[in-house]
């Protein structure tokens, strides 16, 4: 036996043994049938070529290796932001899990969230039973303070309402008339995580402002000097968040951060199970109507959220995830000119820093080219980042992203001299990316952990800068707003040029003679 | 150390400089090194300057005798490349402890001898001497002796601890090192008219790779290399050559004068920077071998080389010459870079507006003279200082300096590029120069600069951020007294508890009118708020040295 039970080999190892390997080469020869493997092999070397990207790029109704996931995760990531939260996605239980295990093995926290459990019955008779009961159960068993229903496919295809289906619900006793039951339609076949984000938001806020769906008079706004903060659908949520608060308070703004899921998504290992932590209070949720303006940090995370919020009178202003020193610099001076209050020494002094840091090392930067995936408003945010440091975002790709988004990635790659061989593509996915690195090659990859398959086959090295990145731990502690984020965003490139520029130079006595101590 | 002081004054003496050979008797006698300031910034000792001159000798072992500081701190870091053994970069020390101060650190050198020779077994080992064993008395010419020959191969001492002097004179130390115990002592196995050596030449980046082929196209051989990707073997047959390039100025010309007074191996000094450098040091290698017996026909086919060279860096460089158009450089490094670099760029179209020649020799600057005209802007020693205001007045639109200036440049928000040892890039021969320009170029439009002059955008417009920094240069250039900092003449002045910089004076005053015999009453009455152990060690001496009635009071 190559497995042994006095040295237990993992898996790594173990099916590396003569054993495993005879036993997998025999079942290849005799039952498999394979390909030829130089047939294999003109194919993989065939898929690299202009001709095959030409056929890839007409595809019309097959999507590869999506880079975008549904509506109802970016409702459950929204809705745990709020004190006491309990995101109840009303539907097939098996979405659920699904957003349960992606949000917790990203964040590596427990992620609480419930279904409606519907099965074949409800899809036939409709869900309202399941919901009446799921209410009951979930708020009899997880004692919430509010919960914040989305949908799953199931319960969108049927057509269930949501907003009836609750009234009856509290009809029937499943929770008191007066507990906050805010919801939102979240069907996964429009749109993505970053819609499903807006309109959970949106659905909370609506509720607060506008009367608990018919159960209460609306707000009536009565503007004070405060600013309501959404950072939208962002898998840096914990350290960025922080570093906002750190921001405003330095900046002495009084601000309500709408959504703030920095603590649940990073609770501290003490003895004690918070199911909850942290978050928009309730009362905060419902007072941000008076606020003077609102400030999302991402615009397609947010339109209808922003325009709900303006209809109500507020200013508001959308930026596309800031990072770098002019992103970075237009939102400081932004909060500064709708506040009033000045930019405070520490922040200018942490943009000398930034900018300091850049001058250093912008040479190993400067001409360098990326390709970069994710959502719409990273793939602006780090493309400008990029820009500035004198380097190509020669190819972004967003399968989220817009007409109106690839128009205004265009309108940024013609705003500088390093943008003009780069080009947008909205709606496609990663095996279209795939093409790209092959025919237009390009000198790193930004992108989420699924973006390693590209790193394997096109061999262009990845920067993990996105969401998910559950195959390196933490990065999510990490702000990448902010000049410190700015920082830290920047130091992830450059470690990865120079791990590079290891790599390429640490084949003993062939290339070494370049392997470094100083770069 | 009589030997060693023997070694310094002779390297001082050196006939073909010519700074030297313009120097009065006693102005010889007195060295080259400047006297170091003590309080102000400086740059590396002479154990330093010994090793960068060996250390890229790839199959050699080199042991550095002393405790942690002097390798800890220098191992590898000089990226010169080696196309044979890495032997050259492990780092070994003997890593002396204070046992080892207190009972002498011979021993364990012989140890740790015998040691790489067990483990590694390299051709040679250099053995390199510094401060501290050489304080207590270490002599390593007498460990390497026996070493050498109860191992049976050389192991040769470098004696340059870093007390005796500058970078520069260390260079040379391991230069007469080189000369005593490894020129001349094997024999090659054939010679051909076409041997040369180079002294001089570190192969950074792995630059001399970019020439060496057209040495080979012209078949002309490298014998040895002092010291880019060199062999023990080959520099111990280096005296077999039939003439020599002198690369780095100065700081191994005793290694090339000393081999022209032996073994008749004329040298030249030239440099592979610039298109003209290069073919000028081609032609002249050339020249000279045919001086030495080589067939007159090698200076046409190194005609023919050239040619052709030149006109494909040209053609290369043209490209730049309209983005170059108005642009300003100012050049810090010094030797031959000063004018070699300078004819590169102008030839690319950029305008010097200051080129560093603190350690280029007269004819350096001559020849300087003849590339930027009389009003050639030769900066004799550039502080930092007036590096700083110069940029600030943006006088330059780039600064090309070694990695010490760097700084300097960077936080006046000016483009800046490594030309000296501590670079990325090989910038030698006609492909190299391509590469600086290129180099050049994409520091000059990099985006950040633009980005580091602008202020922050909510700052006051009307307070441009230039004007702001210059009034912060202008407050810190008050008039410093050149001879501030000159403390030997007053020997109370000397500072007694570095602690507190309580001076030995006041202390003694103290002692003496105050009767203060402990350290709590000095801190008292010099109004020190803290007095280290030394300190009270010292007073201790001053108080037994008194003999007054306040010790008895004491008591």
């Amino acid at each position: 036996m190559t497995q042994n039970a006095e040295n237990v080999l993992d898996h790594f190892e173990l099916f590396r043994g003569p054993e495993y390997q005879q036993m997998l080469a025999n079942k290849r020869a005799l039952f498999e049938n394979a390909h030829d493997p130089a047939e294999v092999a003109r194919i993989r070397e065939w898929a690299k070529t202009p001709e095959y990207r030409e056929k890839n790029f007409a595809r019309e109704e097959l999507t590869i290796n999506p880079a975008k996931a549904c509506q109802p995760l970016g409702a459950v990531f929204a809705s745990v932001g709020f004190e006491g939260t309990l995101p109840f996605v009303h539907g097939s239980q098996g979405c659920v899990a699904y957003y349960r295990s992606h949000l917790s093995r990203h964040f590596k926290e427990p992620t609480s969230c419930v279904s409606s459990s519907m099965t074949e019955d409800a899809a036939v008779f409709g869900g309202l039973n399941n919901m009446i009961d799921g209410l009951a159960n979930s708020y009899n068993m997880y004692k919430p303070k509010m919960i914040s229903v989305s949908t799953t496919c199931m319960a969108e295809v049927i057509g269930d309402d949501l907003n009836a289906f609750i009234k009856t619900s509290k009809e029937k006793g499943s929770v008191p008339a007066k507990f906050d039951v805010p919801f939102a339609h979240t069907p996964a076949f429009v749109g993505s995580h970053v819609t499903g984000y807006d309109n959970a938001l949106k659905g909370i806020i609506e509720h607060f402002w506008d009367g608990k769906s018919g159960s209460e008079p609306k707000l009536e706004r009565e503007p004070n000097d405060r600013i309501n903060f959404i950072g939208g659908f962002d898998g840096y949520t914990v350290g960025n968040i922080r570093e906002i608060k750190r921001i405003f308070e330095l900046m002495g703004i009084r601000y309500t951060i709408l959504a703030d899921n920095s603590d649940v998504f990073d609770t501290p290992t003490d003895g004690e199970f918070r199911m909850y932590d942290g978050g928009t209070t309730l009362k905060d949720a419902a007072d941000a109507i008076h606020a003077k303006a609102t400030i999302s940090m991402q615009q397609y995370c947010t339109e209808k959220t922003l325009s709900f919020i303006e209809s109500h009178g507020q200013q508001v202003v959308a930026f596309n995830h800031p990072v770098g020193v002019s992103a970075t610099d237009d939102f400081l001076m932004t909060l500064s000119r709708i506040t009033g209050e000045a930019i405070p020494k520490l922040l200018e002094q942490e943009r000398g820093r930034l900018v300091d840091a850049m001058a250093d090392s912008s040479a190993h930067i400067h001409g360098k080219k990326f390709a970069i995936y994710g959502d719409p408003d990273l793939c602006y945010g780090l493309a400008t980042f990029l820009l500035e440091l004198g380097a190509e975002p020669t190819h972004v790709l967003s399968t989220n992203g817009n007409k109106a988004w690839e128009e205004k990635m265009q309108a940024l790659f013609a705003s500088s001299q390093f943008g003009k061989d780069c080009h947008a593509y909205p709606g496609k996915d990663l095996w279209h990316m795939r093409s790209l690195l092959f025919t237009e090659p390009v000198d790193f990859l930004i992108g989420n952990t699924y973006g390693k398959y590209l790193e394997r086959d096109t061999g262009t090295p990845l920067i993990r800068i996105g969401f998910p990145v559950f195959d390196r731990h933490h990065h999510h502690r990490y702000p990448v707003w902010g000049y410190q984020g700015g920082m830290n965003v920047l130091v992830k490139i450059l470690d990865k040029i120079f791990e590079e520029i290891d790599k390429n130079t640490n084949v003993v006595g062939k290339t070494d003679y370049s392997f470094d101590i100083i770069r | 150390m009589t030997s060693l002081s023997a070694t310094i004054q002779g390297v001082f003496n050196e006939a073909n400089c010519v700074e030297n050979a313009n120097k009065s008797a006693a102005a010889r006698k007195k060295g080259c090194t400047k006297q170091l300031q003590p309080g102000g910034a400086a740059g590396g000792c002479a154990f330093d300057g010994a090793k960068i001159a060996l250390q890229p000798f790839t199959d050699v072992a080199h042991l550095v005798h002393g405790p942690i500081a002097c390798e800890g701190n220098s191992w590898d870091n000089r990226g010169s490349a080696s196309s044979g053994s890495d032997l050259w970069r492990r780092s070994f020390t003997t890593d002396m402890q204070e046992i080892d101060v207190v009972f002498g650190g011979e021993k364990r050198l012989y140890k740790a001898i015998r040691e790489i020779i067990r483990k590694y077994d390299p051709s040679a080992i250099f053995v390199y001497q510094t401060c501290v064993p050489a304080m207590i008395g270490d002599d390593i010419d007498a460990v390497c002796k026996i070493a050498t020959a109860k191992c049976g191969r050389p192991i040769i001492p470098v004696n340059a601890p870093g007390f005796v002097g500058s970078k520069n004179l260390g260079s040379k130390l391991a230069g007469e090192a080189l000369l005593r115990y490894v020129i001349g002592t094997q024999e090659p196995d054939y010679t051909t008219p076409y041997d040369i050596n180079l002294i001089g030449e570190y192969n950074l980046s792995g630059e001399f790779w970019q020439v060496k082929p057209l040495l080979d196209e012209l078949g002309i051989r490298v014998l040895s290399c002092i010291s880019g990707d060199g062999r023990y073997g080959d520099v111990a047959c280096s005296h077999r050559a039939r003439a020599a390039m002198m690369v780095c100025s100065k700081s191994l010309i005793n290694v090339a004068s000393k081999m022209k007074e032996r073994y008749g191996i004329p040298f030249f000094e030239g440099s592979f920077y610039g298109i003209q450098d290069s073919s000028e040091s081609l032609r002249e290698i050339a020249r000279m071998l045919i001086e030495r017996g080589a067939p007159a026909e090698l200076m046409e086919r190194t005609e023919l080389t050239v040619a052709r060279e030149e006109a494909k860096a040209r053609a290369a460089i043209e490209f730049f010459k309209p983005r170059f158009a108005g642009k300003k450089v100012l050049l810090v490094t010094g030797g031959v870079k000063s004018w070699s670099v300078v004819a590169a760029l102008q030839e690319a179209g950029l305008e010097i507006v200051g080129t560093s020649v603190k350690k280029s020799t007269m004819k350096d600057k001559e020849r300087i003279q003849k590339l930027m005209g009389h009003d050639a802007h030769m900066i004799e020693d550039l502080t930092p200082r007036e590096m700083y205001t110069m940029l600030k007045e943006a006088k330059a639109d780039i600064m090309l300096s070694g990695g010490k200036s760097q700084f300097v440049a960077l936080k006046t928000a000016t483009p800046w590029l490594d030309i000296n040892q501590e670079r990325c890039h090989a910038y030698m021969g006609y492909l190299g120069i391509v590469k600086l320009i290129e180099e050049i170029d994409k520091a000059l439009y990099n985006p950040i600069w633009d980005q580091l002059r602008k202020p922050a955008p909510w700052d006051d417009a009307d307070v441009s951020w230039k004007a702001k920094s210059l009034a912060q240069v202008d407050v810190a250039t008050v008039d410093i007294d050149p001879n501030l900092g000159r403390v030997e003449k007053d020997r109370c002045a000397k500072s007694a508890f570095r602690c507190q910089n309580l001076d030995l004076g006041v202390t003694k005053e103290s002692v003496v009118a105050l009767g203060s015999t402990t350290v709590d009453d000095i801190a008292q009455h010099t109004e020190a708020p803290d007095v280290c152990g030394a300190s009270e060690r010292a007073i201790a001496d001053m108080t037994a040295a008194q003999p007054t009635s306040t010790q008895q009071a004491a008591e």
